[in-house]
């Protein structure tokens, strides 16, 4: 059987290995140069309930990936606001790792692929269209291409583009593979009415930061300074994805984890602000590029799907991560697609 | 079949346009009455964001300019040539596959404009060159022109189907040419030829003793067959199909230009098709134009389930409009 993955991240990674455990001939497409998707940007694991379903999946034998992150690990059993016991993995060394674990388990990975649209045969996708033109045929196919972007979405419901590790630009928007199924998708509404979400964390250039920072970032893991009282903004706490950091702690203090970069709990921070800040006179922002003014928009794609993760009304069309629900985090990409 | 829609002007100093501030942009969703982005060809910029970044407006539309002819030389009594040395901006841009300008002798109405396609443009002396056949009252209008012309441009959907063109590297191609269609062919042979490609053309004579593109073709390196396509019933002779036959069996031509008229684009696609239904085509496109900005109406045509195409502006797999029963 032959299984196509549409999308690299952490889902993706996860179907496609979860796949080839189950015997099948697996093809892997990404759009960029890069596996992991957001979760080359992320890096907390094990956090507060995480940690319990990190060792359920190890336990019940779908824990490669987890234990990749572990072993990637730049500190564990870090402790910050509201959050317990948390292991950060290096942002900068687990990409790599993964890609050269799924090659070892002979998984066909194309990069720099954008799936553009599909062939339908009454209710089943016969194959997938590359933007191309190549047409790539398969039994199953799986869609786990996340819910961020593309850039018109982010202009819309965000603050614009702010140069991501998506890089639109460079490789294309993503595309809903089920709604070119013709299956309508479902959105995320913020409390305001609106749509999508702003992704709830930035990184800054450690190097930027004064040695003092540094050093205590790289001891302990995180590091934790009041914001001047007449910059603290607690609006922008409803516009984050991840409602478990929307607390007031993240608005009131500059909470910074070591995860490669020096990753800073708030969706966005005007550099000039941010420089204020004892120790952050030369700070600049290394991802998203622009996260002095914005961050990307998520919760834009979502397909209705059924408990074995199938696509409603397409045969074999299944989705995972971020595509099959409100899941916010990696702990949560891993397992949505082991279960199929 | 692979939906392969494409905006000609998507991503350049003219998007987004006029279509895109009424909600009818060919490419992007959001600015076709769409709450969320659904591209459907990226090109490495985001129309949306280029227009709300220009104020919520189009960009700036192409307007006439005067330039001088250089020379004028008749082919035959209804088939004129004129050198028009423009600038430097415009020699440049028109040294496309594809590139075509709208022509008007200055004291005509606006809407005497009329779509000409470009053989050559000369970039070192700024200079193109178009061929112009005497049919209706437009082209009778722009043989008056003696010493001046008004030129608008540029413009770049002559042909269509650019993507299986622009991707022939190393390669070889096969031109099938008739009438004065046979100009913007000459234009696409040049860049075939530039990406080191062999181009085959078959050269409909018609009337004359020979195509006027010959010597053109023939300067680039081509290899030229003079043919008379058609028999009285006007269809394709056998002597060519089987030479063309035999041609595509020796070249595996991965792309077939057609340079002639809709009928005679479509004589071309389903006989090549019938033996080998691989082979991509390019086709000049010979569809009425207006305004030649996506606004009038007078290019559209219909593709596969009777969608509207703005053939001067939007780029189609010329498969989907000319194959029989598909
Ligand atoms: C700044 C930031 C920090 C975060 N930090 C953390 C954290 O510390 N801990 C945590 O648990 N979670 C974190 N998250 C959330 C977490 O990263 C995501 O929820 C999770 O990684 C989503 O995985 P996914 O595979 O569903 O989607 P994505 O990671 O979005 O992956 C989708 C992939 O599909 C590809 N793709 C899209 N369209 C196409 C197409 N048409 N053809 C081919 N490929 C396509 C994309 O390029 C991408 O690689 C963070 C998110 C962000 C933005
Ligand atoms: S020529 Fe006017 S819409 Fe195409």
């Amino acid at each position: 059987m032959k299984v196509v993955v549409i999308g690299g991240g952490w889902s993706g990674c996860a179907a496609a290995l979860e796949a080839k455990k189950c015997g099948a001939d697996v093809l892997l497409i990404e759009r960029t140069d890069m596996l992991l998707g957001l979760g080359n940007v992320g890096g907390i694991m094990r956090n507060n309930g995480r940690y319990t379903a990190a060792q359920e999946m190890i336990e019940l034998g779908g824990g490669d990936l987890f234990e990749l992150a572990d072993k990637c690990a730049r500190h564990k059993n870090v402790e910050f606001p509201g959050h317990k016991h948390a292991t950060l993995y290096d942002v900068i060394k687990m990409e790599p790792t993964v890609r050269r674990y799924l090659l070892e388990k002979n998984i066909n990975i194309l990069f720099e692929a954008r799936v553009v649209d599909v062939e339908l045969e009454r209710n089943s996708i016969k194959g997938i269209y590359l933007y191309d033109g190549t047409f790539i045929e398969g039994d199953v196919f799986i869609e786990t291409t996340g819910s961020t972007g593309p850039m018109g979405n982010c202009l819309r419901y965000g603050k614009g583009c702010s140069m991501c590790i998506l890089r639109c630009p460079s490789y294309g928007p993503r595309i809903s593979i089920s709604k070119r199924a013709g299956v309508e998708d479902i959105l995320g509404m913020r409390g305001d009415d609106s749509y999508g979400a702003m992704s709830g964390s930035c990184k800054l250039n450690k190097e930027s930061l004064s040695d003092e920072i540094r050093e205590s970032l790289e001891r302990d893991g995180v590091y934790i300074i009041e914001i001047p009282k007449e910059d603290v903004n607690l609006e922008k706490l409803n516009m984050k994805v991840c409602q478990q950091y929307a607390l007031k702690e993240f608005a009131e203090n500059i909470v910074l984890l070591d995860t490669g970069h020096a990753k800073l709990m708030t969706s966005y921070y005007p550099l000039e602000k941010l420089r204020k800040i004892p120790g952050f006179e030369n700070v600049r922002f290394e991802d998203p590029y622009s996260g002095g003014k914005a961050n990307s928009i998520r919760y834009l794609s979502m397909a209705p799907r059924d408990n074995s993760m199938k696509v409603t009304g397409v045969d074999n069309l299944f989705v995972g991560g971020e595509k099959s629900g409100l899941f916010v985090g990696h702990t949560e990409a891993f397992p949505t697609t082991l279960r199929q | 079949m692979f939906k392969y829609i494409d905006c000609i002007d998507a991503g350049s100093p003219y998007c987004p346009c006029e279509l895109a501030s009424k909600g009818e942009c060919i490419i992007c969703s959001q600015l076709h009455g769409k709450e969320f982005c659904d591209c459907l060809n990226w090109k490495g910029t985001c129309i949306y964001q280029e227009f709300l970044w220009n104020g919520c407006k189009s960009k700036k539309i192409r307007e006439f300019k005067k330039f001088k002819i250089e020379k004028r030389e008749y082919f035959r009594e209804d088939i004129l040539k004129l050198d028009i040395k423009v600038n430097k901006e415009l020699s440049r841009d028109l040294n496309n596959i594809g590139a075509f300008v709208f022509l008007k002798n200055e004291k005509d109405a606006e809407f005497f404009s009329t779509p000409i396609s470009i053989l050559n443009s000369d970039i070192e002396t700024d200079i193109i060159t178009v061929v112009i056949k005497r049919e209706g009252i437009k082209s009778k209008a722009l043989f008056e022109c003696e010493d001046e012309i008004l030129v608008k441009g540029p413009y770049f959907n002559g042909i269509q189907g650019q993507k299986y063109l622009n991707e022939l590297k190393n390669n070889s191609c096969l031109i099938l040419s008739r009438g004065i269609a046979s100009a913007p062919a000459v234009l696409a042979a040049k860049k075939l030829k530039i990406n080191k490609n062999e181009v085959y053309v078959f050269l409909d004579r018609g009337r004359s003793r020979q195509n006027f593109s010959k010597p053109y073709f023939l300067s680039l390196g081509c290899i030229v067959e003079d043919v008379s396509f058609l028999n009285t019933d006007g269809e394709l002779k056998y002597e060519y199909k089987k030479q063309i036959e035999q041609l595509i069996k020796k070249w595996n031509f991965k792309t077939v230009l057609s340079a002639g008229s809709d009928d005679f684009h479509e004589k071309v696609i389903n006989f090549i098709y019938g033996i080998d239904k691989y082979i991509n085509f390019a086709t000049v496109n010979n569809s009425t134009m207006c305004c030649g900005e996506g606004i009038c109406g007078s290019c559209i045509i219909k593709g596969r389930n009777n969608v509207k195409i703005r053939a001067c502006k939007q780029q189609y797999n010329p498969k989907e409009v000319f194959l029989r029963g598909i």
